[in-house]
């Protein structure tokens, strides 16, 4: 399969054949960012892998990484009368322990999809006699944009705008995963957009205490192979940026204060990974009074993964999404089982939906 | 989710920016990137502008891209700019 539309085709050619020349290596290099997922198999990347070589994806879609009991929690509160869920889109079709978003809004819950959260304050400036609760998913990238939301709400004194953080953030999870020592990880294709707030320096300590190199990368497929290049290439583990035109060793200040002035680190559960400590973002003490999960208190009871599926797995680079035995059969992406497939950045959406596979189960390569 | 897009800013009012990429227009937050003014490119995700753009990193990116496929043979005559009809156009390239 050969690279699709591309905005430089003969510049993937030559990293192609840069790539080739490296002869038989065996590195087992890994994505941690959704929107890598989508442009690995969107662009037929690991077609082009010298042998030896895979590039396998891990946990880097926040939808996916949702644990089923906090969607039950999201879905509890959808159920409450007067109160309006403000999402990302691509949660409105994740299932929860029963139920999911779309479930809901079906059965008569107020569940309206934003593009920023800036929306959802507006929203909930223009029905004051709604309650709204902006569901806060993401990772770095996306949590300074909730906590300046935040801030826009608390300026206007809305006293009807509130967000459940399910904010998580990837050191800790890029930790969780070596020291699992599950599978062998060579080196990261380290996320581009979460990079450009949080640095590059965030992610040293892979190098200096695991011994495992990353570049942070750009979204173009000429990017990712420049990237795997850089990999290749490192004599000894390092933390580079390929993606130079918007990412810095330090990232965006401001953004990170604003974080750490509206967010605090908690503990998080992981879905894949269980819990990991201080991966989470929780509102702080000074905002603790928009922090959805104290003004409503819902009962979610016990969660439940959907039989058979591996989502778990499939997060934590394990397996590939040919080997759940779901794949394609029950689970597609217009009858989801689990998150990686529904979520638009999920392994096994990008999966299903750029590259041929031959069922049953056990892939073509 | 993690989706950003390089867009112009053409005008701003206080934090309140609009933006413009390939005939779009949209307004964006610059509260995080306080330091951005008219006619810059910034990073927009999620209705936040999270990052300016140097637009000398072009350069400086092509350069290091020249160095990094060294090996590969010399004969092309350089990257073709064949647009990408279903993305913005990048104007940071």
């Amino acid at each position: 399969m050969t690279p699709a539309s591309s905005a430089d085709t003969a510049g993937v050619a030559r990293l192609a054949a840069a790539l080739a020349s490296v002869g038989h290596l065996e590195r087992t290099y890994m994505e941690v960012c959704g929107t890598h997922t989508m442009a690995v198999s969107r662009y037929g990347l690991r077609d082009l892998l010298p042998p030896g070589m895979r590039l396998v994806s891990g946990p880097g879609c926040p939808v996916c990484v949702t644990a089923v009991g906090d969607l039950d929690v999201v879905v509890a509160l959808s159920r409450l009368p007067g109160v309006t869920i403000a999402t990302f889109g691509d949660l409105v079709r994740v299932p929860s322990s029963r139920s999911s978003l779309a479930g809901e809004r079906a059965a008569g819950a107020d569940v309206r999809v934003v593009y920023s959260p800036a929306d959802a304050v507006d929203l909930a400036a223009a029905e004051p006699e709604r309650q709204f609760v902006l569901v806060g998913i993401g990772f770095e990238t996306t949590a300074p944009t909730v906590a300046g939301a935040l801030l826009l709400a608390r300026e206007r004194d809305l006293a009807n705008f509130s967000v459940l953080s399910l904010h998580k953030t990837m050191p800790g999870a890029l930790r969780a995963l070596l020291d699992s020592g599950e599978s062998r990880i060579d080196g990261f294709i380290l996320p581009g957009h979460v990079s450009v707030v949080t640095g590059s320096d965030c992610y040293r300590f892979l190098a200096s205490e695991y011994g495992v190199g990353g570049v942070v990368a750009g979204f173009e497929a000429h990017d990712v192979l420049e990237a795997l290049l850089m990999l290749a290439r490192q004599q000894r583990p390092a933390i580079e940026i390929g993606y130079r035109r918007a990412v810095t060793a330090t990232g965006n200040r401001v953004a990170q204060e604003v974080i750490a002035r509206v967010f605090s680190p908690c503990d998080a559960v992981w879905r894949g990974l269980g819990t990991i400590p201080g991966s989470g973002l929780r509102l702080s003490d000074e905002f603790r009074a928009y922090a959805a999960e104290e003004r409503f208190k819902v009962a979610a009871g016990a969660p439940e993964e959907p039989a058979g599926c591996r989502c778990g797995e499939v997060l934590r680079g394990v397996i590939d999404p040919p080997d759940c035995p779901l794949f394609g059969r029950r689970c597609t992406p217009e009858t989801p089982v689990g998150a990686c497939m529904v979520s638009s950045e999920g392994a096994c959406a990008a999966h299903y939906r750029y590259r041929a596979f031959d069922l049953p189960a056990g892939g073509d390569d | 989710m993690c989706l950003a897009i390089p867009m112009r800013i053409t005008a701003t009012d206080g934090a309140a920016a609009t933006i413009e990429a390939d005939g779009l227009v949209q307004t964006t937050s610059l509260m995080l990137v306080p330091e951005a003014r008219v006619g810059d490119f910034v990073l927009v995700h999620a209705g936040f502008a999270i990052a300016v753009l140097e637009s000398d990193d072009a350069t400086e990116r092509l350069a290091l891209f020249e160095e990094i496929v060294a090996m590969a043979t010399d004969d092309e005559t350089g990257p073709s700019a064949e647009p990408d009809a279903e993305r913005p156009h990048d104007p940071s390239i």
